[in-house]
């Protein structure tokens, strides 16, 4: 019986396991605290998995995401301490067969994106997140919604200020900057 | 300021109107020049988005590890299912658990002999040797469990085996053909101490469980995306996994082959 809600689950709500990093790095860019929301939302959904009715996997998963990232937040502000760095980073297995260079490293990311990225991330929380479930993970309304908690309409207007913060962010960038290739 | 149709032009440009409120709104926007200019910055904002926002999927290293809690999470809710089972099977598998106890001493040691525990009681009848393999192949990707022995050596790696495997397998460097040996381990496979044999191909790590056994072999497959090779030579039984491709994984299954 474990086997078979697990071969669901593999089917079901694996497929997105990207989608739901993503969207983790999003709300928590912290290194590495996006794996430790992810992995906390596959077991909260493993376990909850015969809850899920329909074939609304995805906004389902995400929105457990998003309560995990809720918990831990909440967690960091009542324990309000500065973390040690990673010390363990060196030796894990990977360190070891890791032989080609990053190919995301920062001298490759091209100026465009870093710039997009630094204006994504100076957006405020919940504009960004209905930005990146519309047009990354291409979710319809009622998805993103369900992700977020909220209502229909909220999800509207929210998507609207955050797309024209965007757009006028990047024009304030492009003027401050004339002679930068376009 | 803002025309009173902006919220309906955007939910027309998201795909998220009928078709007659569709036909309205395109009405709407021959004369709404505010409302063109809208529509034409939603649709820069979504290309610049989709070409520019970067599209990583979670690293291998994370599924590896959700894999791995899923299976604990599962043989954790078998357990005590299981409970009275386990009783009687305890005693004759406490050779291998000790064995395995001292593998696993420091850090992860705990966490290795729950993961063991959790493999050996799990029945037969529902675990094939491909499940088997590929959970085994998933976990020695984790952070420090790939390699007990680090040596890209065969005269270092193979004698390392006699004392900590039930079988003594091929093991040859083809680092001029592309795979090179990084080292061995110890697993738990079918019931008895199987040597792997852990080569590297490109970016790839390529698990070569082995073991003795006689039965009939599974055919080839893939498995939650890594590909299982199986042959057998004389009484050892091998079988190779990796996400490399398949032509790749072949190959060297062909090298070892020839190797005998």
């Amino acid at each position: 019986m474990m086997d078979d809600k697990r071969a669901r689950f593999e089917a079901q709500v694996l497929p997105h396991l990207d989608a739901a990093y993503r969207f983790a790095r999003w709300l928590c860019p912290a290194a590495g605290e996006a794996d430790d929301v992810v992995q906390d939302a596959i077991l909260r959904a493993f376990r909850g998995f015969d809850g899920l009715r329909g074939s609304e996997a995805k906004a389902w998963f995400l929105s457990i995401v998003r309560n995990c990232h809720l918990t831990a937040a909440k967690q960091q502000q009542r324990r309000a301490f500065v973390p040690l760095p990673e010390e363990s980073d060196a030796v894990d297995g990977h360190a070891m067969i890791a032989t080609t260079p990053n190919p995301e490293s920062d001298s490759i990311l091209s100026d465009q994106k870093q710039v997009l990225e630094r204006l994504m991330a100076s957006l405020p929380q919940e504009h960004r997140m209905v930005l990146i479930l519309r047009e990354i993970e291409e979710m319809d309304y009622a998805q993103i919604a369900a992700v977020t908690g909220v209502p229909i309409g909220t999800v509207m207007s929210r998507l609207a200020r955050s797309r024209a913060a965007l757009k006028s962010k990047w024009l304030k960038e492009v003027e401050g900057k004339p002679r930068a290739v376009r | 300021m803002q025309c009173a149709e902006s919220l309906r032009v955007q939910a027309h440009f998201d795909g998220q109107v009928d078709a007659l409120c569709a036909a309205e709104i395109e009405r709407h926007l021959e004369h709404c020049a505010e409302c063109r200019a809208l529509l034409q910055n939603l649709e820069e904002v979504r290309t610049r988005l989709r070409r520019d926002v970067s599209y990583e999927g979670a690293p291998p290293e994370l599924r590896s590890q959700i894999m791995c809690a899923l299976d604990l999470e599962v043989g954790a809710v078998r357990d005590i299912a299981a409970a009275p089972r386990r009783i009687a099977r305890g005693s004759a598998l406490g050779r291998g658990r000790v064995f395995w106890s001292a593998i696993g001493g420091g850090i992860g040691g705990a966490a290795l002999a729950a993961v063991v525990g959790a493999l050996l009681f799990i029945p037969r009848v529902d675990s094939p040797l491909s499940g088997e393999i590929v959970s085994a192949h998933v976990r020695s990707l984790m952070p420090s469990h790939l390699i007990d022995v680090v040596s890209a050596d065969k005269h270092t790696v193979k004698p390392w085996f006699a004392g900590h495997a039930d079988v003594s397998p091929v093991v040859a460097d083809f680092d001029s053909q592309g795979f090179k040996l990084i080292g061995g381990r110890a697993d738990y496979i079918d019931h008895q101490r199987s040597a792997v044999v852990v080569y590297q191909h490109g970016p790839h790590v390529i698990n070569l469980f082995s073991w003795v056994g006689t039965h009939r072999l599974p055919s080839n497959a893939t498995r939650n995306g890594y590909h299982l090779a199986f042959w057998s030579q004389g009484d050892v039984e091998y079988c190779a996994v990796s996400d490399t491709s398949w032509d790749e994984l072949l190959e060297l299954v062909r090298l070892l082959r020839e190797q005998a």
